[in-house]
């Protein structure tokens, strides 16, 4: 049933590529897009219209980085009950091939740099790059339609943090978001975290091409060995000792990756006369001597299988898409999905989408974090954006600018280390609902409103249930109606 | 509600004692920021890294010295405003970043910061507004909990609008709205539009440092500065965080950590410069989560350790060195061959918090730590 429902949705979406991509051959790109846009986005606004936030509204505000006017519709025609529409819209999301998402693509064109091959990436200049990479990012949160596909590759990118400051790091990242973090987002977390450990720029910036034991007497760098532990896979309480780091340093060492002055830049090798090649005990399970280049493997997967990564993954999924402090039974539900499953992503995140306190918790529990509510006022007020410079000011003032958190944990997912940020979340609400953040950002007021049904059809749209009397008087005595609703305490929690 | 709210904010803040916590974050090499004088072992540990003999800044008569790019400091503890604490750490075993950070922040296994509840404790009238900043774009741990506490990255830019024009009806109806809030965000939303008022008054006055002082121009630096100048305008500050990040050396440790040396010292100075006899009033704390190994590794870097080491600096209250540091002999040393943690930060900090005005609250402000502590001495 469900699965032929999904098959539905698939021939749906397929049959609107093809009708697309033959209208292309026959008239002009612009009055397509036009016709499309009308169609997707103007006639279909429809606010939520419930006091209280429903499951639809809830679905939108965590699978995507928030509505935009037209979602609400989008899902609720998905099914005839919410639950309904909902369970639709989750595997929509769960199947982001599935989904046309050519005008998003199109639009990352345009970041050609990030689709060099990794050498060449040594030949932008570093700053380019970076600007590139987090325009990209931004645009894409922004724009894609494959909402989930995008959240989930911003969650990886914090759970495998690299801060681009770190040496050739500023070359190498664009190359592990695309290779590691968007190639393996909703594959197997095997995959991904073996994916990591051979990324040119994980082995940067956690030190792992300096791992090595040539000689009786030399250290191996424990630094990725310690990470890979603490926080990629079995976390800090995990079970592991001081004892298990040194081990899986050792059993990581002699992989390296050429520095950019010579030749093959950036390229991942082994070296044998950097390995240690004796016997190792990881966890209790024994690598015997003379593994090689192996050992990578077979370390990995003794962490990927461990329970305490299950645990791990499970709390901080569902962290992300429950609540700061997710149920105890939550975790362990998620957490079995993920051993009985060996990790496969999809089937986890349908888990976490499929608990009791997904579905019927408290909703709109979760701060957005500053990039989350930068996105979420774009997507709402369908900006129109041909520059993201100050977008990526306001980032930085507010403390997550995407790849520059200076530690490998990654930004912290709960809301008390952002509540501080207050000042430029209004900052940056005043400024976009004046039109003042750039030349090259605009928001059309008159017309949000027109389409919503005013200021209290928007509101509903940006807190995905209809706002208080008392929110709707403070709104219009600030005499900025758009500006208060977005710097407003309901907007910025999810 | 605004002026129910500005009414907690007395109108001349001066009086205020400032307590400065630098973090170095990443575990900051106590060993080649102080260095001890003839120990032959140092040598043998660190036969590439450890500072020549003949490099090493002497400070006194003591058997610890400076790395050679840190004459500012030697200079302040030579005028007696300086103090250096050798082996300082927590009761951390993991050597972890995150968790030896977070403890060290923290005070222990509580929620919420030191510095935070330090701020709620202390004996004394209530905190205003701008009673503690963060100066940066997070805020830190061990500010949290704090009654009031600003994050702010640049005291200039600090106005809702981005052309300057009035944003006043919207501030009362942040006020109105946020007021209403059930959550954490509301004492914070009371908190910034204080703040946005204090600081604002604040910038139209003169703003250049004294007494020769010259700030290098990156952002640590820049800090200091903005820290002297809201000292400086007495409005009540309290407690100020910020970070030198950047001291996780496990490669090429000496280029890496130079540069990292120079301004803290640098910085140091000239925020004491600046400052005059203002100093009376402030002290500086410098803390890191742990000091590094003490055989380096085989990338002329050094690998996560235990004891590492503090500074502080005060007008007239240093000059000294404070606790001991064995000889680096292995039978000392502990874990994979770490320096020993001879005193718990929270010793160290136990006469700065009072000096500040702790009183009788510093149970309060480490908890579990005390009760250990003072079971222990009974």
């Amino acid at each position: 049933m469900e699965a032929g429902r999904l098959g539905d949705y698939s021939r749906r979406f397929f049959l609107r590529g093809t009708t697309a991509a033959s209208l292309l051959s026959a008239t002009s790109c612009r009055k397509i897009q036009n016709l499309l846009g009308l169609k997707e986005e103007h006639v279909l606004c429809l606010p939520p219209p419930n006091e209280e936030i429903d499951l639809i509204s809830h679905a939108i505000s965590r699978l995507s980085f928030g509505p935009t006017p037209s979602d609400y519709h989008h899902v609720k025609k998905l099914g005839v009950t919410h639950r309904e529409a909902v369970n639709a819209y989750i595997e929509e999301q769960l199947n982001p091939q599935g989904i046309d998402d050519h005008h998003a693509q199109r639009a990352m064109r345009r970041f050609e740099s990030l689709h060099a091959p990794l050498g060449e990436m040594y030949e932008y200049k570093e700053k380019h790059l970076l600007e590139q990479l987090t325009s990209a990012t931004l645009m894409g949160a922004v724009q894609s339609k494959r909402q989930l596909y995008e959240l989930m590759v911003h969650f990886w990118s914090d759970h495998f943090n690299i801060d681009v400051s770190k040496k050739d790091c500023k070359w190498l990242k664009a190359a592990d978001d695309r290779e590691v973090i968007r190639k393996h987002t909703f594959g197997n977390f095997l995959d991904l975290v073996s994916a990591s450990a051979l990324s040119p720029a994980m082995l940067w910036y956690l030190d792992g091409r300096q791992n090595r034991k040539r000689q009786p007497a030399d250290y191996p760098n424990e630094n990725y060995a310690r990470e890979l532990l603490e926080l990629h896979t079995l976390g800090l309480n995990g079970g592991y000792t001081q004892k298990d780091v040194m081990e899986v340093a050792r059993c990581l060492s002699g992989w390296t990756v050429r520095s950019k002055k010579r030749f093959f830049k950036g390229r991942v090798e082994f070296d044998p006369a950097s390995h240690d090649d004796g016997a190792k005990v990881v966890l209790g399970h024994q690598i015997s001597a003379g593994g090689g280049q192996k050992d990578l493997k077979d370390v990995l997967k003794i962490l990927c299988e461990h329970p305490s990564t299950a645990q791990h993954l499970a709390e901080k999924l569902c962290v992300r898409f429950i609540a700061d402090q997710p149920s105890a039974q939550s975790i362990k539900d998620v957490a079995e999905t993920f051993m009985a499953t060996s990790g496969d992503l999809t089937k986890v995140l349908r888990r976490v989408f499929s608990t009791e306190e997904f579905l019927t918790g408290p909703r709109g529990g979760k701060l957005k974090k500053p990039f989350e509510l930068i996105v979420s006022s774009l997507r709402a007020t369908r900006a129109e954006i041909s520059s993201t410079a100050n977008l990526i000011d306001y980032l930085v003032s507010l403390g997550h600018a995407p790849f520059q958190y200076p530690s490998p944990d990654g930004y912290p997912d709960v809301a008390a280390p952002w509540v501080g940020g207050l000042f430029w979340r209004w900052h940056f609400a005043i400024g976009l609902a004046r039109n003042q953040i750039h030349p090259k950002i605009r928001i059309r007021e008159a017309k949000l409103f027109q389409e919503a049904g005013g200021i209290a059809g928007f509101s509903a749209v940006l807190f995905g249930r209809k706002p208080t009397q008392e929110e709707l008087m403070s709104f219009h005595r600030s005499g900025e109606p758009l500006a208060m609703a977005i710097a407003s305490p309901a907007f910025q929690w999810r | 509600m605004i002026r129910e709210a500005t009414g907690i904010v007395s109108p001349e803040g001066g009086g205020a004692k400032t307590l400065v916590v630098i973090f170095l974050r990443g575990g900051a090499d106590g060993l080649t920021m102080v260095p001890p004088i003839g120990d032959r072992d140092y040598y043998a540990a660190r036969p590439t890294l450890a500072v020549k003999e003949s490099d090493i800044l002497a400070l006194g008569d003591t058997h610890y010295g400076l790395h050679p790019s840190m004459e500012a400091m030697q200079r302040l503890f030579h005028e007696g405003d300086l103090s250096i604490y050798p082996a300082v750490g927590s009761d951390d075993q993991t050597r972890s970043h995150f968790y030896a950070q977070d403890l060290m922040e923290h005070g222990g296994s509580e929620a919420g910061g030191w510095l935070g509840r330090f701020m709620r404790f202390r004996e004394g009238e209530s905190p205003g507004a701008l009673s503690a900043i963060a100066l940066g774009k997070v805020m830190p741990e061990v500010l949290r909990g704090a009654p009031a506490a600003a994050v702010i990255d640049s005291i200039n830019r600090f106005s809702l609008s981005q052309r300057g024009e009035p944003t006043s009806k919207i501030e009362t109806e942040l006020a109105e709205l946020y007021g209403r809030d059930q959550t954490l965000m509301r004492e914070v939303a009371k908190d910034t539009l204080q703040a946005i008022k204090r600081i604002q008054e604040l910038s139209k006055k003169d703003n250049q440092p004294n007494h020769g002082a010259q700030y290098a121009v990156d952002s640590f630096s820049q800090s200091l500065r903005q820290t002297a100048q809201l000292i400086r305008a007495q409005v009540g500050l309290e407690a100020v965080s910020l970070d030198l990040n950047g001291w996780d050396s496990h490669f090429a440790q000496d280029t890496l950590i130079t540069p990292l040396m120079v301004r803290l010292s640098e910085g140091l100075s000239n925020f004491r410069r600046d400052l005059g006899h203002l100093m009376e009033k402030v002290t500086v704390v410098v803390m890191t989560e742990f000091g590094r190994r003490v055989a380096e590794n085989s990338s002329f870097g050094t690998d996560h350790g235990r004891g590492g080491v503090m500074f502080a600096l005060s007008e007239g209250g240093g000059g000294r060195v404070i606790g001991d540091r064995p000889e680096l002999e292995s039978g000392i040393l502990v874990g994979p061959g770490d320096v020993p943690v001879q005193m718990d930060y929270r010793a160290a900090l136990k006469p700065i918090l009072s000096h500040h005005g702790a009183g009788e609250s510093f149970a309060k402000i480490f908890p579990s730590w005390s009760l250990k502590h003072s079971s222990q001495e009974s």
